[in-house]
């Protein structure tokens, strides 16, 4: 960490945290390729990708180039409990405009996936995974009224009016890394 | 890899599966009436898709895993592909969603080979030959304007619309069945409204995210700083009668954060907002309780001013 001058913001030096964690290095990168981020080292760090985010335009620390130069460096620690990947719309400017087709998204996600492994998990995706798991949808199983009030049935057509189908879904949950993950019960 | 675009016309007819979503049937019902009623109308054939679920949206399986996220992806596709249809859906998330698995499935054979074995414990296998549309491809391309334009009983003169495409309407095009000419800037949108009678013109933030999402529920001051600049431009380069757009995500942000700024003091406006279906369902003259009967910011005055001209 350089040292701050008076009045003047502490930086974060990403080269002297990477001397420090060198050996750290090709294991991150190696994680996050694994998790999907297959194009990673393509990155020349053009910044096109932060031209069109809207992450990076409302002021999110680790937005997609920063977030590749990081891990590139080895980083992993500092980015464990910032909340910048779970803030990721998905919507794929990035992808649309990287001209080495690194596909930025691919970098945000894999670092939620690598984020999961440590329990580093917002609350309401703990959540949102619950409602999948329970009903077969990922919103409060509110608006039945809503439904009725507009001349629909309280129930869509989905599994949470087909038993079997919500069975198929739980069956399919348990056969997935959602399962040995342990992140919500999935007993029944 | 993804080449065939031509959607499934049995004798002749147009048929699809009726891919709903979560925020659709359990925040915006109205938004799903209103497909009900007019793709029959258009003598598009809706298939329930019965047992369906979440796409899985990007919060849940994306962010665990890819196989796994494929997995509940091609549940949903393979009910479209038993039936021999493709799914559509009016949800931005939903399709990006189920079109990016699909295009992994489709490029990776080890992703699509895991899925099909997880598939196989509930006796499924997915071909990857389903996809999903897109309501408003299928509005564009397979029912068209002209059809559109028939099918009308109140015509849009003299309104000016601000359209929101939404993200997930647009981009990663290499994963997506239809695609803009060019992606930074949509126009069909802008033509299905030109299409009802009214003005949709260029704006400067129209490609703009809305903030919704992700971006809301992990930090939702930062979300409004977003949507509030998006609607100051609205209103400041077109001074728009109303906001249409094709993303029930883009929809709930528009439409509730707005009226959150207001009570805030940080908004002197009011701007209604409506999904493109549900515009087409006010057109064709369905009952606008049942095709546009929730919102947060009040939309009686305009649809007043479609019914009574």
């Amino acid at each position: 960490m350089i040292e701050p001058e008076e009045g003047v913001p502490t930086v974060l030096n990403l080269s002297e945290i990477a001397e420090r964690e060198k050996e750290e290095e090709e294991k991150v990168v190696e994680i996050v390729r694994e998790f999907g981020a297959e194009n990673l080292i393509y990155c020349m760090q053009c910044g096109s990708c932060a031209a069109v985010c809207p992450l990076a335009r409302v002021g999110f620390e680790w937005y997609n180039k920063k977030l590749i130069k990081a891990l590139l460096l080895g980083l992993k620690e500092e980015l464990l409990d910032d909340p910048t990947p779970w803030a990721c719309v998905a919507c794929n400017r990035c992808t649309e405009v990287c001209p080495r087709l690194v596909s930025p998204f691919e970098v945000m996600f894999a670092v939620r996936r690598m984020m999961v492994e440590e329990f580093a998990i917002p609350t309401l995706a703990i959540e949102g995974l619950r409602a999948l798991y329970e009903y077969g949808h990922a919103v409060y199983m509110t608006g039945r009224e809503a439904r009725k009030k507009v001349g629909l049935p309280e129930k869509p057509p989905s599994t949470d009016s087909d038993e079997q189908a919500l069975k198929d879904l739980k069956t399919i949950l348990k056969n997935t890394k959602l399962a040995e993950l342990g992140l919500i019960p999935m007993n029944d | 890899m993804i080449a065939e675009t031509e959607s499934v016309k049995g004798e002749n007819k147009l048929k699809f599966g009726l891919f709903l979503g979560c925020n659709i049937p359990f925040n915006r019902p109205d938004v799903e009436q209103a497909m009900r009623k007019i793709f029959p109308a258009l003598g598009v054939e809706i298939d329930d898709l019965k047992g369906q679920s979440c796409c899985p949206t990007w919060g849940t399986m994306p962010s665990i895993d890819i196989v796994a996220w494929c997995a509940v992806a091609a549940r949903n596709l393979c009910l479209g592909e038993e039936k021999g249809i493709d799914l559509m859906t009016a949800c931005n998330s939903c399709y990006g969603s189920l079109n990016e698995a699909r295009h992994k499935m489709l490029t990776n054979p080890e992703i699509h080979k895991s899925v099909n074995e997880i598939l196989a414990k509930i006796g499924k296998k997915y071909e990857g030959k389903s996809k999903c549309r897109h309501v408003a491809w299928v509005l564009y391309k397979d029912v068209g304007l002209e059809k559109i334009k028939e099918s009308i009983k109140y015509t849009l003169d003299d309104i000016t619309i601000a359209v929101q495409p939404g993200c997930h309407f647009l981009w990663p095009s290499n994963v997506y069945p239809d695609k803009e000419e060019d992606p930074f800037n949509p126009k069909v949108l802008r033509e299905l409204c030109e299409a009802l009678g009214a003005e949709a013109p260029y704006y400067s933030k129209l490609v703009d995210c809305c903030g919704m999402g992700a971006l809301r529920s992990t930090d939702p001051e930062k979300s409004f700083t977003l949507v509030k600049e998006k609607l100051e431009c609205i209103k400041d380069e077109l001074d728009a009668d109303m906001i249409v757009t094709t993303c029930s995500s883009c929809l709930i942000q528009l439409d509730d954060a707005q009226e959150r700024l207001r009570k805030e003091g940080k908004l002197n406006f009011s701007i209604p907002v409506l999904h493109y279906v549900q515009l087409l369902a006010l057109c064709m003259g369905f009952d606008p309780g049942q095709v546009a009967g929730i919102s947060v910011t009040p939309r009686d005055e305009i649809i007043n001013r479609i019914i009574k001209g």
